[in-house]
This record gives C-alpha cells, structure tokens and sequence, in this order.
C-alpha cells in the first residue's frame, strides 16, 4: 500500500524518528476555503458553507472529472463532483482485464441505470458486501431535470455508510454530486453542507 | 467518490480478489490434489464429542480462534433466517460424526463458492454455495467435507507443519502475504468475515489431507442416507464454472487462482466416484431431498442470484444461470439473463439484456424489475406506449418501490 | 481495533531504532478524568505470542491469559490513583442492558474513527480543517446512548499486543522490515510491542484523547517491559494512559493561572 510505504521510506534514515508529521507537511489533502469554487473539471462552481479537504488529485489515478472533498477522513465521509463525464468513459480508472468491470457512462442512460452503475462502483471496487436503493426521484439539478439517488450500503469493514447523489445528464454529459458517508452520525452531519452545494451548484458558461 | 475504492495502483482491491487470494491453497472445498486414494473405510474421526485441547499451541490457536468465531457471530454479513440457518444446523448434525452437536454453522452473505472449517469446530458457508447446490445431498456432501477437516485435526496438524517449514513469516504477515501482498494491500486485520479467506490461508492443506476430508466426508454423507456419487458431481459443476469464467475471461486461469492444475479436480472425481461405488451398499435406498432443499433455498434465491449477477463476473453469472435454467427456463432466470448483459455492458449488449427482459416478462414469476427495465429498453427504441404500459405494470406490483416517483414520471408524460 | 496495516506500518517505524515513542492527541478542552468517574474499558485487544526461529508467532494462551490480568490489574490501579471506577469488558454479551449488535456498531465506528485519526494524525494524510483543532473526532449519539444506557462516563479502546522471541531469532529481525518496502510488511523484531488507546466521552460521543505508543527494539534479547508481568503491564499502562497531558487550551489556561499566581 502507498502509504506504507512512503512513510517506510521517509523514516528510514533516523534512528528514533517521530511519529507522524502532525498537522503541517505535504499532505494529500490541500484546504477548501467557504465559499465559490470551481469543481472537477472546472465547468461546475458551488457555494460551501464550511471548508472542507480536497483529495489531490494524482494524474494516472484519477479521473479529472471527478473530485472528492472530506471533512473527516475518507472512511467516514466524503463529498465527490463529476462534472461532465463523456460517454463512454467510467467514473473510476480499471483496467481493460480486470475480471469484474464497473459499467461505463452512456450517454442515453436513464436515471435507474445511473443508479445502476453507481451501484456497482461500490460492490465491484468498494467492497460492499450489500446495496440498498432507498429512493429515485426527479430533482432539480443545475437548471434541468434531474434525479436524485438516495441509498445505503454494507462494506466488508462491517460498516453502513449511506449516500445521497444529485445530477443530470446535459449535453450527453453526466454532472453529479454525491454524499457518501457513515450511516451513523456522518452522514447527517454532512448533510446541510451537501444540500447548501447542490442549491448553489451551477455550470460556469 | 467511493471512499473505500482503492487508488488505481492498488491492483483491484475487491472482496472477490480477497478471497480468491486467500483460498489459495486454503481450507477450501478445492484445493490439494489426492494422490493415492485414501479409503473411507480408513478414516476414522481422531476427536470424540466435546473434544477441547489439551497441548499448549493448540490452546494458544484456540483462544485467538475464540475472538474470530466473536466476530464472525456479530458479523452484519450474516444471513440469520431461522429457517435456513436450523437447516444447515441440521445437516451438520447429521453429517458430523462424533462432534455433530459440538459445531457450529454460520452462513455467510458472500457470494463466493466456498464453505471454511475453523480449527474450534465453527464452520462457515458461503451463499454462493447455496446458489449452485442441486441438493441437500450436495450441500451436506460439502458440509461433511468441512466436518471432515475437524474430525482429522487438520488445522493443528497443517499448523504445526508450518512451524516446521516456514522461514520468515509471522501470523499477521503471512495472512497479509497471501492474501495481501497478491493485491497490493496489507490484510493483517484477519478478524473482518469479508476477509476470512486469508486467515484460513494459513492452513495450508495437504493434498493428503484434502483426500482425508474427501473420504471422512463422504463415508458420514452415505452413512447418513445421502446418495454419495452427488459429492463427486459437485466437483464438474465446479469445472465448469470455472472454465466458463476463465475462458470468458481469455485467460487460462483465475491469476492466483484456486486450481492449480485441471487434472487436479478430475481425479477427485474420479476417486469421489470410486469412493462412492464403494460405499454404495446395495439394496439400500438413498436420497438426495432436492424437494426439500428447494422448499428451503428457494425463498432467497432471488437474493443469491441478484448477489453474484452483481459482482460483474459475466463468464460464471452465465455459466451458473444456465446451469439452473437445465430445469426450465423462468421469469427470475431469464430476467438475471438479462442482468448480466447489462452489466457487462459491451457493444450490443443492451440488445440482449433487452431481449431477456422481454423474455423474462411472458412468465408469470417476472420480478417487478423486469417490468421496469422492458420499459426503460421500450422507451429507448421509441415504443412509449408500450413502455408506459410496462412502467404500469410495474408500479402496480410495486406501489412502494423506492424509484417509484421516477417511474411515475415516465409513465405519465 | 486497529487496522493491522497502520499497526505494522508504525511498528515498522519503530524497528528502525531503540526506542519507545508515544504520541498523543486531545481535545483543546480535555482534562484528564479524575475524581469519581465510570471508565468502561470494552473488549481490550490483548494478545502475546511467542515468536518462533521460523518467525511464525505462536499463539500462547498462557502468555495471553497473563498479559491480560496484568494489564487489567495495572489499568484499574492506575484508575483507583485517579479516582475511577473501572469495568472491563470482555465480550460483548457483557453489557447489560445494551444488545450485542450495538456493542458491535460502537466498535465498527471506532475502528474506523481511530484508523482514521492515525491517518490524518500519524501518518501525514493531514487534514487542513483540522490543523489547530488538536483531536476533531466524533463517535456521535451511538456512542452518548451507551453511555445513557450504562452510565458510564467514558470509554476506552485499547489495544496491545505483544511479541516474545524465543531462542535463535536475533538474525532475522532486519529482514522482515525489507517486506516493508514493496508493501508486504513483514515486522519482525526482538520483540515489538505496538499499543493505542482512545478514550471517548460518553456524554458527547467525541473522542478527547488518542495516543499511539511503539516500542521495540532493534536485537532481539533486549527487553522493553514484558506485558506478562505485572512491572511491564504497568509500564505500558503508564506510558499509554498514565502521561494524559490535557488539552491545549486547558494547558494554556493552566500556564497563564500559575503565571498570575506569581
């Protein structure tokens, strides 16, 4: 695993090093401030309430127009854009050989099948070990009908975590934002900031 | 977006890979190659009711195996439907010999092929095993083979060879390494059910111990009335999937797969078959209860083909519906037909999903799904009216589905 | 429990040298409990094993059963001198009035919670909100029912485990820590003893006070306080437990009262 080790290698030359870097350092998280921000790709701006942590984006790893924001650690919450996601192309990177492939973006996709493949993001990669869809419903979103996927799911850490996912297919583009975090507690307590984003989100012209 | 994905650098990191990783060469059905066969009427079991341990090292396995079996019990991965759960409780009772009401049975939301006997005589099964079961002499067939593992003290004696061979690893790293390391990730956290297959890589069966379990399994399953020639056709059913799966795939095998060598699982077979002549006592009558088991599974069947059609898996998905659909065709299997396609997602297969879905629909067991997506395909092509009309179909068999206000929408405007 | 990946990964940081390391993080707003307080300690992960020429750990029970009562000893000593009352809870059926499945769900979010402050704490995946905020983490109102339920005041998980090298071992304690490198970690020292603690607070479900401590040495044969005995067992509790300095602002409180006082 990465982490490892970098750490493995960043402590292999002192004799009793410290525990950890702290709070300062070079991190894989960089600072959101409250306010306008352009996400993804940079075609969608939204309003945050409150800062949140913005996961650096690591060039063959991952897709530019997917970002992910944490408040607290990606185990326990994390707020994702995808800002026009072309047809064809997958929300995550997998190889072409890899047995078990997450479905890609079609461009006549209908909101169940939507939901379908980020259903599947979550058992093929993720782990989860169950899939609940609580409710699809039309929901405004940046201008034009859209969906909104409320559901939950069981991971192999044993743990329910449950999502909320707001989009629109525009322009044979798939535009998203997505809360997935810890069932217990987490979750609602990144809600308001997650309904704030989705009321201010718009494209940039 | 998923915050427990791993980085495109960690090779897939999925539960999948985790327990092909840790079946290799585990305590599973399937691994080992028998050699010589090893006669029934040989095996005898080495422990007596209410066998505890009385060596130091033993003591030592146990109590770790204590906090596991905790685990397992609290496990949100458990399917604890009383009915099947006495089911399989039953069977292990029947099938266990001296230690038939010393075992425990959990099973396992886990759609993999694959049951796990642990060293204090709690076993746990896999759903994907219920799902290709053909009947109870074939699940208690697999359950005997599991008892047979404890009855022969396998797990101390393969543990204790381990001590003896092995250079470098310690109990957390060695379940890491091959389970882990195969996946680029460090698995030492061996308590978590998803990823049970590598603790049991630890025991690492001998071939000999394999045909030991073969044996001890099969002379308790004839003893008990089972048809025993059904334990040797669990195995081609095994092939063939994993030909099915492999040969979708282009590739030979599972990369650390669960075989090493096809000839391996044929002469199991071959000598599962000449046990089962053996114990074969004529004029005696012998069972294999597929009404039964039917009656029992068939409530979560739906639940155990939905869970392996989802892991994206096409080659086995296919191989593992046609294999049931040798009874005859019905809604539910023509509609996982269909799920399987649209998974799979490439050129042309929303075609086919489509036909499976309209297939699935003539019958009258179709699964309010298979109304839906036939709408969605209807639509598609521009049939609305008919698709309005299979939205219809499916609101009114499913009032409170939780996409119940998108459908509406469509069927209305 | 901790994700045994993070475990080895400090341990590993730990072989490099002869050294013991702790590491603590609270709340701004922490003080250390003292005078009548309920402690409930659930389900302390202990484990002792020998390990072997081979470098396999043997699981010794005996070992196991001792470390154990020595570090339940020494826990409830320590607490006595600080005023607590302390129960400890071995399996989770042992809390009355609390159905398993919820003991479960407290310890799933833990794990997650705690893996996730060793990430953003101690192993540089620091999280910019949280700079100047000392321990920002919460178990929420799963955590401040089972404190309602029982009437405990705080919660401790605790983790220890423990590695006794037998005869012969001394040649292969660097080679394992080569595994680190391609991320098979193999840790294999004279012997390691890698322990956290975080204490919740069940009035308000957060975590105020977290801390790591690893402890190993580079040669097998030198000793760090074997968990077995009662010295060692108290060692570790003092180091792990013992040294709760309060929280920032507390400190800062504290310095600017004993400044007046002059």
């Amino acid at each position: 695993m990465r982490r490892i080790t970098l750490l493995a290698a960043a402590l292999s030359l002192s004799a009793c090093s410290s525990l950890g870097g702290g709070d300062y350092g070079f991190s894989e998280y960089s600072l959101v401030r409250a306010g306008q921000v352009s996400v993804g790709d940079g075609s969608m701006a939204v309003i945050t309430p409150r800062p949140w942590n913005r996961h650096r984006p690591i060039f063959f790893e991952d897709i530019r127009q997917v970002e992910d924001w944490t408040q607290n650690g990606p185990l326990l919450d994390g707020m994702s854009f995808v800002t026009g996601l072309k047809n064809g192309k997958s929300l995550i990177r997998q190889r072409h050989s890899a047995s078990q492939q997450v479905p890609l973006f079609r461009s006549n996709m209908t909101p169940p099948e939507i939901a379908a493949m980020i259903e599947s993001l979550y058992r093929v990669r993720g782990g989860a070990v169950d899939f609940r869809t609580l409710s699809l419903e039309p929901h405004p979103f940046l201008g034009t009908s859209g969906f909104q996927l409320d559901y939950e799911h069981l991971d192999d850490d044993e743990l329910w975590r449950r999502g909320r996912a707001v989009g629109a297919v525009i322009d044979g583009r798939l535009y998203m934002i997505v809360l997935d975090a810890a069932k217990s507690h987490y979750f609602d307590a990144a809600l308001p900031d997650f309904e704030a984003v989705d009321a201010s989100a718009r494209l940039k012209a | 977006m998923c915050g427990r994905c791993p980085n495109f650098t960690d090779n897939s990191l999925t539960r999948r890979s985790l327990l092909a990783g840790g079946a290799m060469g585990a305590a599973a059905l399937h691994t080992g190659v028998a050699e010589a066969r090893v006669r029934p009427e040989d095996m005898v079991p080495l422990v007596g009711p209410g066998f505890k341990p009385t060596d130091t090292d033993e003591k030592g396995l146990w109590k770790e195996m204590d906090r596991v079996e905790e685990e397992v019990a609290g496990s949100n991965l458990l399917i604890t439907d009383p009915k099947i759960t006495g089911y399989l409780k039953s069977l292990i009772a029947t099938v266990g010999g001296p230690a038939a009401q010393d075992f425990r049975i959990y099973l396992a939301r886990i759609p993999d092929f694959n049951a796990m006997m642990f060293p204090t005589g709690f076993a746990v099964v896999f759903s994907g095993l219920l799902l290709r079961m053909r009947n109870e002499a074939q699940l208690a067939g697999v359950i005997a083979h599991e008892a047979g593992h404890f009855l022969r003290r396998h797990m101390i004696r393969s543990w204790r060879d381990e001590r003896r061979k092995t250079d470098i690893f310690s109990v957390a790293a060695m379940a890491a390494g091959l389970g882990g390391a195969a996946a680029g990730a460090y698995l030492g956290d061996y308590v978590q059910l998803a990823e049970l297959g590598t603790i049991l890589s630890l025991f690492k069966y001998s071939r000999e111990m394999e045909a030991e379990a073969d044996a001890m399994g099969i002379k308790n399953m004839a003893a008990a009335g089972y048809a025993p020639m059904e334990m040797s056709d669990i195995w081609q059913q095994l092939i063939g999937e994993e030909d099915a799966s492999a040969r979708y795939r282009g590739k030979h095998r599972h990369k650390g797969g669960i075989f090493d060598t096809h000839p391996s699982e044929g002469s199991r077979m071959v000598d599962l078959k000449a046990d089962a002549i053996e114990l074969t006592v004529p004029g005696r009558k012998y069972e294999d209860y597929r009404e039964r088991y039917l009656a029992t599974i068939g409530p979560i069947r739906p639940m155990l083909l939905d869970d392996q059609v989802k892991l994206n898996d096409p080659g086995a998905s296919q191989y593992v519906i046609e294999t049931l659909a040798e009874e005859g065709w019905n809604g539910l299997l023509r509609f996982y037909e269909g799920e399987v396609w649209r998974l799979r997602n490439r050129p042309g297969d929303d075609i086919r999903a489509d036909q499976s879905y309209a297939a699935a629909v003539a019958y009258p067991d179709a699964p309010a799904e298979a109304w839906r997506w036939h709408g969605i395909s209807l639509m598609k092509q521009g049939r609305t009216g008919e698709a309005k009309g299979a939205f219809a179909r499916y609101l009114q068999m499913k009032p409170d589905a939780p996409d119940a206000a998108w459908v509406r929408q469509m069927a209305t405007s | 429990m901790l994700n045994k990946g993070v475990a080895a990964a400090l341990a590993a940081s730990a072989i490099l040298g002869g050294c013991v390391q702790t590491r603590q993080y609270a709340d701004l707003q922490f003080t250390p409990p003292s005078g009548d307080y309920k402690l409930l300690v659930l389900r302390p992960d202990v484990t002792v094993g020998s390990l072997t020429t081979g470098g396999m750990v043997e699981p010794r029970a005996d070992w196991t059963d001792q470390a154990r009562a020595s570090i339940i000893a020494a826990l409830k000593a320590q607490q006595a001198e600080r005023g607590g009352n302390v129960t400890i809870i071995e399996r989770r059926s042992q809390l009355p009035r609390v159905p398993e499945q919820e003991v479960a769900d407290v310890e799933r979010l833990n794990l997650a919670v705690d893996q996730s402050i060793v990430d953003a704490k101690y192993l540089g995946d620091y999280l910019p909100t949280k700079r100047r905020t000392g321990l920002d983490w919460t178990l929420g109102q799963d955590a401040v029912r089972l404190g309602q339920k029982t009437g405990y005041d705080y919660a401790l998980f605790l983790h220890a485990e423990d590695e006794v090298a037998s005869g012969g071992r001394i040649a292969l304690s660097v080679i394992g820590l080569a595994g680190c490198f391609i991320g098979f970690c193999a840790p294999s020292s004279g012997q390691q003893q890698l322990d956290y603690a975080s204490l919740v607070d069940l009035h308000t479900g957060e975590v105020v006070w977290f801390n790591v401590v690893t402890a190993g040495s580079q040669v097998a044969g030198i000793k760090f306080g074997d968990l077995r005995t009662p010295e060692g067992a108290a060692q570790m509790v003092d180091r792990l437990l013992g040294r709760m300095k309060p929280g920032k602002a507390v400190r800062e409180q504290q310095k600017q009262q004993a400044g007046e006082k002059r």
